[in-house]
């Protein structure tokens, strides 16, 4: 009878050490900070392994804390990497995606950019130095031009040229100013200035 | 003539080697540091009441070092704070490079030497106004391609005649903006007034918008 309970507890003892010593427990998040994430499509894998899709966040920002569903161990080695991507980013560049677990890691870091589009138009009868913005990108368009080019902007982004200054003078008006960018450049931006 | 020359060079070894071991000398601190960011003038920084100008960098962007005059001895306390802001700036202690606490005040001799971390950042303002008129859902508004959006809750039903109060995100100092309306709300056709604008020093909330029945 007595000698059954030791070796039952000694049995015990030797399964606890053993999944101390690192068996499967489990229980490390592997994770970190994402940029560039505004739809669906953005799908990491670590070793190799099954797919996570990033969640898009909800304030539009792109910016993100990830962390894989399934958890690892200490001393597992992870490797981390982007193994598709939404259609509006153009690469991404990680850092730290790859170790071995100590403690949760929460330190890997995807940086993504988006691809860009032009975003150009024409000017007619502008006599004096006229002022466009879209946003904080201020472009300065010179007597007589017949054409200007804003800054690119991001795919899937907003844009809306409109006029910080008038030409000395005259008074200019914008068509087709707005809009959402697509995946093809825009250039029917039209300026039209009077008298 | 050969021993006269000998005897004061040893003694004067002997002088040397005795100051070197801490006789009469005393550590001496310098309360210096760098500042990052900063592009406008006025920026004063003062430890212990002594008040020390630094002026923006001469390439910009790169990091101002600074060093206040008055040298501490070991065991000194500095206390460095920003007493004056540089114009469109705010200044604060930052922590440094491999650091994880702010390093503006301590005790000298401490560390090897003093090297306080401050940074500016440039002011930034709210751009906004009012809504009026909005009946239709759907409404956004935006600040270029990279300012961000604003995007109106759908109205009751019967729509408030009490216009809406709306910001963007904000805008640093010294940069333009131009709000348009990136979607019509349903079946209006909304304007903006005062939509473009270089920021100044106060919040921009006179970009109003205007919706009637399309």
């Amino acid at each position: 009878m007595k000698s059954s309970y030791l070796r039952a507890s000694a049995a015990l003892a030797c399964a606890v050490l053993l999944t101390a010593c690192g068996g499967d427990d489990g229980q490390l998040l592997l994770g970190g900070q994402i940029s560039g994430v505004t739809k669906p499509g953005m799908i990491l894998t670590n070793n190799g392994g099954s797919d996570y899709e990033v969640p898009v966040p909800s304030n539009g920002t792109g910016v993100s804390t990830f962390f894989f569903p399934t958890l690892i161990s200490s001393d597992d080695k992870y490797d981390v990497q982007v193994k598709s991507k939404p259609t509006n980013v153009d690469q991404c560049t990680l850092f730290q995606n790859t170790g071995r677990a100590g403690f949760d890691v929460t330190t890997i870091q995807i940086a993504c950019t988006f691809k860009t589009q032009a975003l150009t138009g024409t000017v007619s009868n502008l006599k004096n130095e006229l002022v466009l913005v879209n946003g904080s990108n201020r472009v300065t368009v010179p007597a007589g031009a017949t054409t200007f080019a804003m800054a690119r902007v991001a795919q899937d982004a907003p844009y809306g040229v409109s006029i910080l200054a008038n030409p000395a003078g005259q008074s200019c008006t914008i068509a087709n100013g707005v809009g959402t960018m697509g995946a093809a450049d825009v250039n029917n931006v039209t300026v039209t200035c009077a008298p | 003539m050969k021993s006269s020359l000998i005897r004061p060079a040893l003694a004067l070894a002997l002088a040397a080697s005795l100051a070197a071991c801490g006789g009469s000398d005393k550590a001496e601190f310098t309360v210096a540091g760098s500042v990052t960011g900063i592009v406008y003038d006025g920026l004063v920084l003062s430890n212990a009441g002594v008040p020390l100008k630094v002026a923006p960098p001469t390439t910009a962007g790169s990091p101002v070092r600074f060093a206040f005059p008055d040298k501490l001895e070991y065991g000194d306390t500095y206390a460095v704070t920003v007493t004056g802001n540089p114009a469109h700036q705010s200044c604060e202690p930052s922590v440094p490079d491999g650091g994880i606490y702010t390093n503006n005040s301590d005790t000298a001799g401490r560390l090897v030497t003093i090297d306080v971390a401050i940074a500016c950042r440039i002011n930034t303002f709210a751009i906004g106004g009012t809504i009026t008129g909005l009946t239709g859902a759907g409404l956004v508004l935006a600040n270029g391609s990279t300012g961000g959006t604003y995007t109106a809750a759908t109205p009751a039903t019967p729509p408030s005649t009490t216009p809406i109060t709306y910001a963007l995100p904000v805008v640093a100092f010294g940069t333009t903006y131009g709000v348009t309306v990136s979607k019509q709300p349903a079946g209006q056709v909304c304007t903006v007034v005062n939509p473009t604008g270089t920021m100044g020093d106060a919040a921009v909330t006179n970009i109003n918008v205007t919706c009637v029945a399309a």
